[in-house]
């Protein structure tokens, strides 16, 4: 030891330079602000005294967790004290602070063992208690990780350039969901070792947008759409037999000329717009942080190995949001901890974190505060060569009176509890608001609001978020599958995407007013749906249809509506539909068929009776059949009716064929079709009448808006609670009933015989009769009670009503009133007692006979009884 | 049952009758007079019901080639005949009739409804053809042997079966023993036949039942044996190597070779016959296998010029569509204005313009397709040249293998006269004490016997060895010359259909454009 001390005394003034050169860099952000020569220890610490003045401009937040808001006197024992292991552990852990300051004088002091809820200094380590939670969303870590962001609310730091004083542990931080980033961090660490993740809390700096939890400078991860991964589509060889194309006959230079124009242009709109990009990023820009690099802030690193982790990263446990270790925002670490071990940064954090390796294995760059507890030394081969002597440095500081065989005592906090209503409503109260760049973020927990609505995303156009550009809104567990809604402010549009379920099989609802005969687009899903379609598009003048899957293969279907008759004013809209002016209607393929014979397109111009079809192709054609037919029908001047003359079917033919040439076949054809209008033009109407029916049925569930509860769902479905309670109601009389069948009615004569002995014959037979007849007396007693209630009550209804007899002329309304119900009264009581006098009758010898038979088969009198009888 | 035809004339089934009654039938209401007016051709028919006609002979139908139900029933019909062109039929009745037998319906595969009802039926058979069938009723006739059900197995399709009114349906056991012999059957004498009677039926008739289904079983499995024999030859036949893949060339050498099969007696020759028959087998395998690789090279190769020349014919096709389209689209516009231009010049110069649009669209598609049969012919060119390297590289290497077999031959032909000659010697000095059959020794009277019969049988093994390499030459050479002059002629085809269909349209557009003016003109 002695030698070591020297040692240390020898290099002291070589680490002192050393360790100034790396405060300085630790500071360098604050140097990157003022460009200014290099700066002495005082010069630094008076700038940061500066700072720390003008930082009061940022109001001071009292912790909010008082002392008096929660008893600490409920809390366990190991809250309030320490163990002579966590004693010794504090004693360790100064000592290595003591080191430490000694040797890297410029540092600020370690966070080591702050003071808990109970004012006991308790390790940082030991606050950490790993814990794996019974909730399957809790075992990955982005999920866990956005249930700590959403679960606490956020307090900052009571003075943002400290860690603080107090370290409460994760049990108080729950109970309160409120914290600061030390308590989210510990939070999140011990649910992330819990489920296996290898985390670290650490103790460092931030940027100012990530310590106040200041989201608005930052693209909602919601807005940001998905890239398009543009598959390269895989170039096919050219095959052996590949045709030639045609010779190219036009002219190089004049295609290499309008190349160049169309670069310059677009090289034109480039520049443009990266200017105009420019110009954004200026405006967006934060204001300079005055105490940048100097806030204190703590987050989560998780390395990778374990959970197949391919590589490590940061959560920012404010925001759940994860980071690459190269990150802008995270500005230097001053210490990390697990539960079991604590190790200090000994790498220069000039560049932010971007250049430290997180190999805490290397005591060169992590030193760790307890030896062997957790890390091979991962890498140190190739630090071996170069760094042996300087190792001994740091290396060894602190260590040198430590029991080596010392590891961390386990955790003084209880076990994390979160109780399931607890974790369903996540945030506080319910309800969460994230501000981002442009955007606002509402999160309620599921049932919270009465339409289901459990997250809305506000987009807005400008950065102080006044104009807003477009609402997203989730809903769960509607009744009408309600999932997703969509307002564009700026178009006035709105879509609702639907879950599979709705009862009108509806997927998408695109509109802008929910009047009908307006431009809107609903899709539906066609597998839910008898007619197979798919999507249907309005405008005020037209409707479309798409359908798949049909045994008709219709595949597409387009109304034209005409001007709406006027009608007389007793006509309501209903009753009058818009005249229909053509209907187009197109079929897929039908493999059954011959080509000219399948139509692919039929036409159905209405007010000219005229009826236009369009075949299909065959396979080796490119030409198709067409047919025109003219249905009107005309007279001829005999006065009879023309039927069919050749002149009403125009058609060609690309295979012509004989027996469509002739009269009858064309004649046949036509009857069918007119059918056939019938019918597509009834199918019209009836789509018409469908999106009525379906605006009617939305307008309803947007009224009503139920939701629906899962029968799973214990505590919410009513249903199933009723039926619960009643069972137990049903299981709690079979209960009592049984309690009741084990009466025993012999009981109370058997005791008066003396105990133990066995009946004689006489004495069964007394017993019984004994039985009985009290039985029987009993009887006699309520038949009697009945009786005389019965009596009783008509006499008093015979006095009342001589009463009333006497008095009528002079009673009040009132009093005859009550007279009248009372009256009524008692005769219902005089009727039931007359019911019940008459049953008791009725079953009183029942009654009798059969506890005669009962005590006939009690086995403690029947081999008298036998006899007997 | 007494019938009332001997009171009346038997009627001939003529053009007047069928005339009528296809009139009858024929279309009704509005559309009948249309019909009249036009008069109905008889391969239109579809259905026809000659019932209670009195007809003796079924004749004079072969015009109804469409038929798909003829009723025929309640007739003097004694003999089924005349039906043979009527291949689409469906639906047949011939009830009621005179019917002593089941003929004439070989060539009704589509038939699915036959009736028979109230004949004189006595045995069912001739129905071999009818694998459609579905229902089959033969109540009222004069069937008598139980054997006749098991001939319906056949019948997979079979589900209502009516014999009720024959003799076996007297039996006690006519209705297990039906439902046990043909157990898809779902009515049985218009009842419906429940489960709970196909498990009595089953269970009673078991034995025999399996016995037979063991039977028909094997049965199956030798056709599919054979099937599968026959497959692997074509397939083999496509190679040109049948018969290649083991001694069926060499057995054949010496199948006609009298001299041969008695030189094998000879001492030694035995051996000798062996390790040459081994090593020839060797070589016919090799070329066996070279011939099924170099098919399926030839296959590859036709396959990929194929899917080439679809892909370039259906790329061509939608460019020509796209045109079409356009035009047609076009043209509806054009149409309308034109129709509803009052001025006369205005009409005019639209009139011209549309004939120039179309003008326009011949030019295009016709440089479409002459684009593609050029391109087309360079590619067949292509592989024509590519088709006969490979078929003459093929015959070339089998050549060379047969040449190899013939050296064999050669090879052992010394041998063997050697060995004659060396026997010949021992004989006549006596030195041989073997036996030897008399016809064999007769061989050996002097050097010119022995010496022709070992040639003759080395010239008929050649002979066989060179008939078998000719037969696989010319059978090669002729596929592909068969082979590129299919592919010409199709394009021959394919280009003048294309023409044909091009020229149509635009007649077709040019006519309507025509008609148009003249309708102009008349206003």
């Amino acid at each position: 030891m002695e030698v070591l001390k020297e040692k240390v005394e020898e290099e002291e003034e070589a680490e002192r330079e050393e360790a100034a050169e790396r405060g300085e860099k630790v500071m360098r952000p604050v140097e990157m602000r003022r460009e200014e020569p290099p700066m002495t220890q005082e010069m630094l610490r008076d700038l940061e005294k500066k700072l720390s003045e003008i930082e009061i401009v940022i109001p001071e937040q009292p912790s909010i967790i008082t002392r008096d808001t929660f008893d600490i006197s409920k809390l366990p024992l190991s809250y309030q004290s320490n163990t002579l292991k966590e004693e010794h552990l504090l004693q360790v852990a100064d000592n290595f602070a003591r080191q430490y300051s000694h040797l890297c004088p410029d540092r600020v002091p370690l966070f080591l063992h702050p003071l808990n809820e109970c004012e006991v200094p308790k390790f940082v380590s030991t606050t950490i208690r790993p814990t794996l939670m019974p909730y399957p969303e809790l075992y990955n870590w982005d999920s866990c990780a956005q249930f700590v962001s959403d679960f606490l609310s956020m307090v900052p730091l009571p003075d943002p350039l400290q860690p603080p004083s107090h370290l409460y542990s994760s049990t108080t931080v729950l109970k309160h969901q409120k914290g600061n980033c030390f308590d989210f961090s510990t939070l999140l660490c011990s649910l992330l070792i819990g489920a296996g993740y290898d985390a670290y809390c650490i103790n460092g700096y931030g940027s100012r947008d990530l310590c106040q939890m200041d989201l608005t400078r930052d693209v909602c991860p919601l807005t940001m759409k998905h890239k398009e991964v543009v598959q390269e589509e895989e170039k096919v060889p050219p095959k052996k037999y590949a045709i030639k194309p045609p010779r190219d006959l036009s002219s190089r230079f004049e295609q290499e000329q309008e190349m160049k124009k169309q670069q310059e242009i677009k090289a034109e709109e480039e520049k443009r717009r990266k200017e105009e990009e420019q110009r954004l990023l200026e405006v967006e820009k934060a204001k300079i942080d005055p105490l940048h690099g100097l806030r204190v802030h703590a987050w989560v690193l998780v390395l990778s190995g374990k959970r197949e982790v391919p590589e490590s990263f940061f959560i920012d446990p404010f925001t759940g949001r994860s980071y690459s270790t190269q990150h802008d925002h995270f500005l230097g670490i001053e210490s990390l901890w697990n539960h079991k071990n604590y190790w200090v940064n000994m790498q220069d954090c000039w560049n932010g974190c971007k250049d430290l390796v997180f190999d805490l294995g290397d005591p060169v760059r992590w030193e760790y505060l307890l030896l062997g507890t957790d890390k091979a030394h991962l890498s140190m081969a190739e630090d071996e060569e170069d760094g042996m002597n300087d190792d001994e440095d740091v290396e060894n500081l602190g260590k040198e009176d430590e029991d080596k065989s010392f590891d961390m005592p386990s955790s003084w906090v209880e076990k994390i509890e979160i109780s399931p209503e607890v974790f369903e409503t996540r945030c506080p109260n319910g309800k969460k608001v994230i501000q981002y760049k442009r955007a606002k973020l509402e999160k309620w927990a599921p049932y919270l609001n009465s339409n289901g609505l459990v997250c809305r995303l506000t987009t807005y156009e400008d950065l102080e978020c006044t104009k807003t550009l477009e609402i997203k809104e989730w809903y769960q567990n509607r009744e009408d599958m309600l999932e997703l809604k969509h307002i564009n402010k700026s178009t006035g549009l709105n879509i609702d995407y639907f879950k599979p379920g709705h009862p009108q099989a509806l997927r998408v609802h695109s509109y802008k007013s929910m009047q009908p005969e307006m431009d809107r687009v609903m899709e539906f899903y066609e597998t839910a749906r008898v007619d197979g379609l798919i999507k249907r598009e309005e405008t005020p003048k037209t409707m479309t249809e798409y359908y798949q899957g049909r045994t008709d293969f219709l595949s597409y279907r387009h109304v034209d509506f005409g001007e709406r008759v006027k009608k007389l004013a007793l006509n309501s809209a209903e009753s009058n539909p818009r005249p229909m002016v053509k209907i187009t209607e197109r079929f897929s393929r039908n493999p059954e068929k011959p080509a000219d014979e399948d139509v692919a397109e039929r036409v159905f111009l209405i007010p000219e009776e005229r009826i236009r079809l369009c075949y299909h192709c065959w396979d080796d054609r490119i030409t198709a059949s067409k047919r025109e037919f003219l249905r009107h029908t005309e007279v001829d001047s005999k006065g009879n009716k023309i039927i069919m003359t050749p002149d009403m079917c125009i058609g060609f033919e690309v295979e012509p064929m004989e027996h469509t040439k002739k009269l009858l076949y064309q004649y046949e054809a036509m009857m069918k079709l007119k059918n056939e209008e019938k019918l597509s033009r009834h199918q019209a109407w009836e789509s018409e009448l469908e999106v009525l029916e379906i605006l009617k049925l939305r307008e309803e569930e947007e009224e009503v808006h139920t939701l629906t509860i899962s029968i799973y769902d214990a505590k919410r479905n009513e249903k199933s609670k009723e039926y619960r309670e009643a069972m137990e109601r049903v299981m709690h009389e079979e209960h009592l009933r049984q309690v009741e069948a084990q009466l025993d009615y012999l009981a109370p004569f058997l005791a008066q015989l003396p105990p133990g002995e066995k009946l004689t014959r006489w004495q069964a037979m007394r017993v019984k009769d004994e039985c009985l007849s009290d039985f029987k007396q009993r009887l006699i007693d309520k038949a009697n009670l009945i009786q005389a209630r019965f009596e009783k009550e008509t006499q008093e209804l015979q006095k009342k009503q001589q009463w009333y007899q006497e008095n009528q002329v002079t009673l009040t309304a009132e009093v005859e009133d009550w007279y009248l119900s009372y009256c009524s009264q008692a005769m219902f009581r005089i009727r039931i007692l007359e019911q019940r006098l008459h049953r008791h009758k009725e079953l009183a010898p029942l009654k009798y006979l059969a506890l005669e038979e009962k005590l006939h088969k009690d086995p403690r009198l029947v081999e008298f009884l036998k006899v007997f009888v | 049952m007494q019938r009332l035809y001997d009171s009346v004339e038997p009627r001939v089934m003529d053009e007047h009758m069928l005339k009528l009654a296809v009139e009858e039938q024929g279309p009704q209401e509005e559309a009948g007079p249309l019909a009249r007016q036009e008069g109905i051709l008889f391969k239109d028919v579809l259905s026809l019901r000659l019932d209670f006609q009195n007809i003796l002979h079924i004749d004079s139908l072969w015009q109804f080639e469409n038929l798909r139900k003829l009723q025929l029933d309640n007739n003097i019909i004694e003999k089924i005949e005349g039906l043979e062109h009527l291949v689409h039929l469906v639906w047949l009745d011939l009830s009621f009739n005179n019917i002593e037998a089941i003929e004439g319906l070989d060539t009704l595969v589509n038939l699915e409804d036959l009736s028979l009802f109230n004949n004189r039926i006595s045995k069912i058979d001739s129905l071999d053809a009818l694998v459609k069938l579905q229902v089959l009723s033969l109540g009222n006739n004069q069937i008598g042997n139980m054997m006749n059900i098991i001939y319906l197995r056949r019948f997979k399709a079979l589900r209502t079966l009516s014999l009720s009114g024959n003799p076996i349906a007297e039996s006690e056991d006519y209705k297990m023993f039906i439902c046990a012999y043909l157990p898809d059957l779902g009515y049985l004498d218009f009842r419906r036949i429940d489960d709970h009677m196909k498990d009595l039926a089953r269970s009673k008739h078991q034995y025999s039942i399996d016995g037979l289904k063991q039977q028909e079983h094997l049965t199956q499995a030798r056709l599919d044996d054979e099937r599968a024999r026959q497959e692997e030859l074509k397939k083999h036949k496509v190679a040109f190597v049948e018969h290649l893949n083991g001694s069926f060339l060499f057995d054949s050498m010496y199948a006609e070779d009298v001299e041969g099969n008695k030189l094998a007696y000879l001492p030694g020759v035995g051996e000798l016959l062996q390790a040459y028959k081994d090593k020839f087998v060797i070589i016919c395998l090799n070329i066996f296998e070279y011939g099924l690789k170099q098919q399926e090279k030839r296959k590859l190769e036709l396959d990929t010029f194929n899917e080439c020349i679809q892909e370039a014919i259906q790329e061509n096709q939608e460019q020509g569509k796209r045109r079409i389209a356009k035009f047609e689209e076009k043209h509806l516009l054009s149409l309308n204005a034109i129709r509803e231009q009052s001025n006369l010049t205005n009409i005019e110069i639209k009139i011209v313009e549309y004939g120039e649009d179309i003008t326009e669209l011949f030019n295009v598609l016709m440089t479409l397709e002459m684009h593609l049969v050029e391109q087309l012919e360079e590619t067949i060119n292509m592989f024509e040249r590519n088709i006969t390297d490979l078929v003459a590289l093929f015959i070339e290497n089998v050549q060379s293998l047969m040449a190899q077999c013939r050296d064999l031959e050669n090879h052992h032909h010394e041998k063997l006269l050697e060995i004659s000659i060396n026997t010949l010697e021992r004989i006549v000095k006596g030195e041989l004490n073997e036996d030897l059959p008399d016809d064999v020794r007769a061989l050996f009277v002097d050097k010119d016997t022995i010496v022709n019969a070992v040639g003759a049988s080395h010239d008929i093994h050649l002979l066989k060895i060179d008939n078998r390499e000719d037969e696989l030459v010319t059978r090669t050479n002729s596929w592909c010359t068969h082979l590129v002059d299919t592919i010409h002629k199709d394009e021959i085809m394919r280009n003048r259909r294309r023409v044909k269909e091009i020229n149509q349209y635009i007649d077709h557009m040019q006519n309507e454009l025509d008609n148009l003016e003249c309708s102009d003109v008349i206003d």
